[in-house]
């Protein structure tokens, strides 16, 4: 599973973080997301998908 | 047949989903169940005549797509008659507002984008994670004054207190000032303009206000860390800022900061002592539960209600037909209800997913202290938890807000439970030992500057 934080539409509410702390890092300055790597870790899965259904933005996809 | 007559056909047909919508009226807050459901299954835009005429979005993908397209929605508010005279988030524009704008809550990029790329390292995750030992000393000292009389009023003596002080912190203003701020900030919400407190209450805004302006000046002459030194520096385009612009800045940290975490911390507390087994659970499984209740009762009880708008071009959005210059509020609180997104949207489930609420708006204005709002409020939680477990509110002492179209807030919320004994010194000593943190260890650098926690002696 790859995901994707997409810059542009990520305003930093934190949530995806909240959710899945080891598969989404926040930048320290303004709070907005990236994710550690663009592959998910083995048994991530079902709280990146978490992650991206609670993110108020919708900036998080997945394939 | 005048061009006139043709637009107004016009006008009626894109107006043609109507609402009766005042949300300044009690009947509002009585009924805002009933009032949303309806909203959202006939018209989850609507036309309202009220105020001078508005628009109201009320369902979860109207304001989704209207909060997100700053390009064709605008937030100005064009005080002086510069631009295009827009009215900023305020419906109908309050009377004290005028001739102020409320910081880069009523700016348009880039000029927003400015203020906020200079005051995001004070208040990311990281920078407030930072102040957690600093906040748990303020509550800490607000439950010692309370703990052995068995009785506590958990507006008046820690939710009102707690962001206050903290606010005050991070702004670089004197920790003891926090009464100069605190009630003259939750008293502009909560009093109608024709009661007979409105003097009293206009006086300490005053007071308040000229605080903020010594506060301003001093810091500008001799710098010491904090928003406030961060907006005594800002320029855009190598110039300064005139002082009004900013004293509205330093006015919309005070007015966001304060209320909104009073609100939802009150709300809360009131909720969780008339719901005891589910209180017992979340203290239980905190780990598993405290975020996914606080977004839930984030979701519910979205302290600041919505925001004004005003259309910036002649465009069709959520399937609506929009002229430039047509006003606009974008309701968190009904999207917060939207059973499309949120299923039995009307309960409080401490274990929600996929909670994607709006109760800090979206898009490009997200409320810059949402990290705030969230920290302060699950440390005041915890501690109540776990000092003064059993407290049970009463229901006859609560006072909620008359009216939810500014602040979803309450005034009072009377608690008794079995006393405590004290941890440490109370507030005013408290305040004390945490100003001398605050000096010697430069606690309200930005994160930038420092990224060590807050220790706090005693
Ligand atoms: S939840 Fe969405 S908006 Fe918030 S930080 Fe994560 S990706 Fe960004």
């Amino acid at each position: 599973m790859k995901v994707q934080v997409d810059e542009a539409r990520c305003q930093g509410h934190t949530l995806c973080a909240m959710i899945a702390p080891h598969v989404f890092e926040l930048d320290d300055v303004d709070g907005h997301s990236s994710p550690i790597s663009a592959d998910v870790p083995a048994g991530a899965e079902d709280k990146v998908r978490e992650a991206a259904g609670s993110c108020p933005e919708q900036a998080i996809s997945i394939s | 047949m005048s061009v006139d007559k043709a637009s107004s056909v016009d006008d009626e047909d894109r107006k043609k989903n109507r609402y009766h919508f005042d949300r300044h009226t009690p009947e509002y807050r009585e009924k805002f169940e009933s009032i949303t459901q309806d909203m959202h299954a006939r018209c989850p835009i609507a036309w309202s005549d009220t105020y001078g005429g508005h628009w109201v979005a009320a369902g979860a993908s109207e304001v989704f797509e209207l909060a997100r397209s700053s390009d064709k929605v605008s937030n100005d508010h064009d005080v002086k008659g510069e631009r295009r005279g827009y009215q900023g988030i305020m419906i109908p524009p309050q009377p004290r507002a005028k001739g102020s704008r409320g910081g880069f809550l009523e700016m348009d990029p880039p000029e927003q984008r400015y203020y906020r790329q200079a005051l995001n390292p004070y208040l990311s995750p990281a920078a407030i994670n930072r102040w957690i030992p600093f906040i748990d000393e303020v509550v800490r000292a607000c439950i010692d004054e309370k703990i052995e009389s068995g009785s506590i009023d958990f507006v008046d003596d820690l939710a009102n207190v707690v962001p206050a002080v903290f606010t005050l912190a991070m702004m670089g203003i004197p920790l003891k000032n926090w009464e100069i701020y605190n009630e003259p900030t939750h008293a502009a919400v909560y009093t109608p303009p024709n009661s007979p407190d409105i003097v009293r209450v206009g006086k300490l805004h005053q007071a308040m206000r000229e605080d903020l302006a010594r506060q301003l000046a001093e810091i500008k002459a001799n710098p010491r860390p904090g928003l406030v030194d961060a907006l005594a520096r800002f320029e855009i385009d190598g110039e300064q800022p005139p002082d009004d612009e900013l004293l509205g800045v330093l006015g919309l940290i005070i007015g966001g900061g304060f209320d909104t975490t009073t609100a939802l911390t009150a709300h809360a507390l009131e909720w969780l002592s008339q719901h005891p087994d589910e209180r017992a659970r979340l203290s239980r499984e905190r780990d598993s539960l405290l975020d996914s209740a606080t977004e839930e009762f984030l979701r519910f009880y979205t302290p600041a209600p919505g925001d004004g708008r005003t259309i910036s071009q002649d465009c069709e959005m959520a399937g609506t037909e929009f002229k430039e210059g047509d006003r606009l509020w974008l309701s968190w609180a009904m999207a917060n209800r939207d059973a499309s997104v949120f299923p039995e949207p009307n309960t409080i489930d401490l274990a929600r997913k996929g909670n994607r609420h709006y109760a800090f708006g979206i898009g490009i204005h997200r409320c810059i202290g949402s990290n705030v709002a969230r920290t302060v409020f699950k440390r005041m939680l915890i501690q109540v938890l776990d000092r003064i477990p059993d407290y049970h509110c009463d229901p006859e002492g609560a006072v909620h807000y008359d009216t939810i179209g500014v602040i979803q807030g309450m005034r009072k919320l009377p608690a008794d439970f079995t006393p405590g004994s004290p941890l440490g010194p109370g507030l005013d000593e408290t305040l004390e030992v945490l100003q001398r943190s605050c000096d010697e260890q430069r606690l309200a650098e930005p994160v930038t500057s420092r990224k060590t926690e807050a220790r706090i002696a005693r």
